[in-house]
């Protein structure tokens, strides 16, 4: 009786294979042969010469840049969305609050050219608020500021990062019952301890969470600061982009462990998104 | 906080609408006159019709594909195969931890030594973009088929005598609907403003829009911001379209519990 019935739940995987088949030859394989190439030498010798290679300071610079950039968007990210979505949230209108949720909504999945463009027209040279503030204030941005630069990458990040944290926090932000907010006051506490010392907490699992979810989003970035900047502002995307297409010296070993590294800080932060997104459930009815 | 949440959101798309109309705009605060001859320019090469053409139909055909291997797998592996959830799940979670220049420089690694005909072709890229898109295209059909008892329907219909297919196609599809068109739309409206994946894989063989916009901006601003004007309006439709159908979902759902 027993072989029978596993072999008759060995069936059962067959509709799902086409699916996993898939997922294995476009996903699976494809990033094990980064990472076991990066690892080994033409000949399939086990080496770390490749890493050693990505020690060249023009490298890690690279790498500095996109953390740095990274982690100031996600942090710039999460304050201001946070604080956005909270004000967002205790609108009285209900039109007023759906519209700018959808807008919310829109901007996360803009990117890439337009946005880019968008950027300079309005910051450029001799975009809208350039002249403005030259016009009405006399105050010259450029040649001090410049868009087409990692600050100006910073502002057209913000444009994606922003909100994407108010959609992140929104939840969380909403599980803050009015009864606690009551009851610390009640007891004594002043506005400002209930925030430090009862919302804050609370809320701390998702707005790492969200620091987490923007710094990677920032990090995998690519059509913005390649439109924005060009090819020859430093950062990993834009290096192992560069590596694809031939554009540099072919050096695919070094393409690879760049990119193998690169999976790693990206795992760390997707994994450390979905841990704390269990850690946030338990506050939610 | 509001306020500077609306400008920081909305002044880069007035600026870029307002300089697609511009005669002169880099001298004075505001244009100096208005005119439509950069959108009558940039909409009359033979160029973005040929572009356009090609983003829909990568978007599309990923669209299609894409509704065609996930719906199905969702719903055996809901039905029949709980086990198998975690493990799907994993490979739909997966293209978040990986951006696009490291899934092109993944595939070309792997799949170059069978030749450039296969590894930079239009069909590649359809299952590059399948790939980025799969998170959206999983979700949605998932949270219907939660909402919608899959069980007592596909019971029912085949005490009646339908066979997989039918009770697939004619009961459990309608009644996911709501899903599978939201993952849809936002499989195309992410496939269709695609930059990283077509610049890579298969570059200027296979022109997009967005490759078009890119192009345009080194060398003509005016018209270029015609472009990202349509491209901005196409993507506030197609998002706009996804909570239209998400909102479905939501009606549908209270309107089943309300009958109970």
């Amino acid at each position: 009786m027993r072989p029978v019935r596993r072999t008759r739940s060995a069936l059962l995987w067959i509709p799902l294979l086409p699916f996993f088949l898939f997922g294995l030859l476009m996903e699976v394989v494809p990033l094990a042969t980064v990472v076991y190439s990066s690892l080994h030498d033409s000949g399939a010798h086990l080496t770390l010469a490749n890493y050693q290679r990505t020690m060249s300071p023009v490298i890690r610079a690279s790498f500095a840049n996109s953390l740095k950039l990274s982690a100031v968007t996600a942090a710039l990210g999460v304050l201001l969305g946070t604080l956005s979505g909270y004000a967002l949230m205790n609108v009285r209108n209900a039109l007023f609050r759906g519209a700018a949720t959808a807008l919310a909504d829109v901007a996360t999945n803009f990117g890439g050219a337009p946005l880019a463009f968008a950027f300079i027209v309005t910051l450029g040279s001799t975009g809208f608020i350039t002249l403005l503030l030259l016009k009405l204030f006399g105050i010259a941005l450029y040649p001090t500021f410049r868009i087409y630069s990692v600050t100006g990458l910073v502002l057209a990040y913000l444009y994606f990062q922003l909100p994407l944290m108010i959609l992140l926090v929104q939840p969380s932000l909403r599980g803050l019952r009015q009864e606690w907010k009551e009851a610390a006051l009640n007891l004594g506490a002043s506005e400002g301890q209930y925030w430090l010392r009862v919302a804050l907490p609370i809320l701390t699992p998702s707005l790492v969470g969200g620091f987490l979810l923007l710094f990677a989003n920032s990090y995998g970035a690519y059509a913005t600061a390649w439109t924005l900047t060009g090819p020859d502002i430093n950062l990993v995307t834009i290096r192992i982009a560069a590596l694809v297409r031939g554009e540099v010296q072919l050096e695919p070993g070094i393409a690879d462990a760049m990119a193998t590294l690169s999976l790693l800080i990206m795992a760390v932060c997707v994994l450390g998104y979905l841990g704390t997104n269990r850690f946030s459930q338990r506050w939610k009815r | 906080m509001i306020g500077f949440f609306l400008l920081y959101m909305l002044l880069p798309l007035a600026a870029t609408l307002l300089f697609s109309f511009a005669t002169r705009w880099d001298r004075s605060i505001f244009p100096e006159a208005l005119t439509l001859k950069w959108w009558e320019a940039a909409v009359s090469r033979r160029a973005f019709g040929l572009t356009m053409k090609n983003s829909l139909l990568v978007s599309l055909a990923t669209m299609i594909v894409s509704v065609l291997l996930v719906t199905p797998t969702a719903y055996w592996s809901h039905l029949r195969l709980p086990r198998s959830r975690p493990l799907i799940e994993l490979f739909t979670i997966l293209p978040f931890g990986v951006p696009g220049v490291i899934l092109a420089l993944a595939l070309i690694r792997c799949y170059a030594r069978f030749g450039a005909v296969i590894v930079y072709s239009p069909a590649m890229l359809v299952a590059a973009c399948m790939v980025i898109s799969l998170p959206f295209m999983y979700r949605p059909i998932v949270n219907a088929l939660n909402a919608a008892d899959v069980k007592t329907l596909t019971e029912a219909a085949h005490s009646l005598g339908a066979s997989w297919l039918a009770t697939m196609m004619q009961v459990i599809a309608p009644n996911i609907m709501s899903g599978i068109l939201s993952g849809a739309l936002l499989v195309f409206s992410t496939v269709f403003v695609e930059f990283t994946l077509v610049n890579l894989l298969v570059g200027a063989r296979f022109k997009t829009f967005p490759i078009y916009l890119v192009e345009f901006t080194r060398f003509d601003g005016r018209q270029a911001s015609a472009l990202a004007v349509i491209s901005f309006v196409f993507a506030w439709l197609t998002s706009l379209a996804v909570i239209w159908a998400m909102g479905r979902a939501e009606r549908h759902r209270e309107g089943a519990l309300g009958a109970r």
